[in-house]
């Protein structure tokens, strides 16, 4: 088959632009392809040829041979060892030949722990925004959470706010001036799913 | 500080939205970054055996894009949108270890490299269609042949597909309908 000759069908269109057309989605809605017989008919074969295409791949996927031992593992290893540790938060003592301070990443994780245990609740990407490597600065809390579809939201936000406070005021030296959380999802308990079916 | 983090139960993740996951990792969760793994290691198996035609050199490949992808995760501008992403990342790598390996190029053909029992032939379900795609994947050029990939196993935009291959929007657009045409031809016998 030569790569540069179009294929055109007996009404002129070629399948390159009915490939287009199916690309955008159909639309704008272009009556002349959609009243033609030949065209809805080479739509119906490249649609079908873009579905086989998905049942081939998801038919790899549901033969794929399982990976070599320890390819799981050896990427964890890898990833571990590139541990984002972030900035250095200061931590006051009373002795100031003393450097004392915390990892970022460290207080970030401490974050998702509290939060974790709010029932339903889990937690996604946490920021500290001000300038942290600074006693005293004044320092943004943002977090967002995904929260168990049927759980009542102001009073699990009520909790988590809490929680990261208290949390914050007792394992960081921060100057807190505000924590917002954001719920960005929902989600189904897929843990307990089976129990309730 | 270690004693007081712990790990969330990985079924609790398993049900949450991509963002979520992603969100986490930036903020240093590994054990969100896992949760990624399980959930789109397998479609990127899948797509890189594809692309070179090897199921070993796939995994080893995958293995490269998820160290990439957690370096590089903190940079990915839309948390929801991580598997293109994690596509466009694997199908990077794949390309250039072919680049690399010009002699293995003409021998991409997936079925040599599974084992017997998992070959097309004894997959009952349309197999012969599907081989029959397979082959017709198999002769297109190798441009377009991933301009093809990149659309339908990465979901990428033409924007993106131009950018990921360093060629102007319409020619993509081109090769994109060509690839196309080019394949409902040759399945004309299975439609």
């Amino acid at each position: 088959m030569n790569d540069s000759e179009p294929r055109t069908l007996d009404c002129g269109k070629t399948v390159e632009e009915l490939s287009d057309y199916l690309a955008a989605g159909r639309t704008p809605f272009d009556p002349r392809i959609e009243t033609c017989p030949e065209c809805l008919n080479a739509l119906q074969g490249l649609t079908r040829v873009s579905q086989l295409f998905h049942s081939l791949i998801q038919q790899d996927v549901a033969d794929l041979p399982a990976p070599r031992e320890n390819w799981f593992q050896d990427i964890m290893t890898n990833i571990h060892r590139e541990v984002r540790a972030g900035r250095s938060l200061p931590l006051p003592h009373p002795d100031n030949r003393v450097n004392l301070s915390l990892t970022e990443g460290a207080v970030l994780a401490l974050i998702r722990t509290v939060g974790d245990t709010v029932p339903g609740m889990l937690i996604g990407t946490s920021h500290l925004e001000g300038n942290v490597e600074e006693l005293g600065a004044p320092i943004d809390v943002s977090v967002a959470a995904s929260i168990l579809w049927n759980q009542p939201i102001p009073d699990a936000a009520h909790t988590l706010r809490a929680l990261i406070s208290n949390a914050l005021t007792k394992h960081t030296a921060l100057n807190i001036t505000s924590i917002n959380i954001t719920i960005e999802d929902l989600h189904e308990d897929m843990a307990n799913k089976d129990m309730e079916n | 500080m270690s004693a007081l983090v712990q790990q969330p139960d990985k079924d609790r993740l398993e049900g949450v939205a991509d963002a979520i996951l992603v969100g986490r990792a930036v903020s240093g969760d590994t054990g969100a970054f896992e949760t990624l793994i399980r959930r789109h290691g397998p479609l990127m198996r899948a797509y890189t055996a594809r692309i070179v035609g090897s199921m070993a050199d796939a995994d080893d490949i995958v293995q490269d894009a998820f160290h990439t992808a957690w370096r590089r995760l903190p940079e990915l501008r839309d948390p929801a949108a991580v598997r293109p992403w994690l596509m466009r990342i694997a199908s990077r790598l794949a390309f250039t270890s072919l680049r690399r390996k010009p002699a293995e190029v003409e021998l991409a053909h997936l079925e040599s490299a599974l084992p017997a029992d998992m070959q097309p032939e004894n997959v009952a379900v349309r197999n012969a269609q599907l081989k029959a795609l397979s082959a017709a994947l198999d002769t297109l050029p190798e441009d377009q042949r991933r301009c093809w990939l990149l659309r339908e196993v990465g979901e990428l935009s033409y924007g993106d597909i131009a950018q990921e291959m360093e060629l102007p929007a319409a020619t993509v657009r081109g090769k994109l309908a060509r690839a196309r045409a080019s394949i409902y031809a040759q399945m004309e016998g299975w439609r």
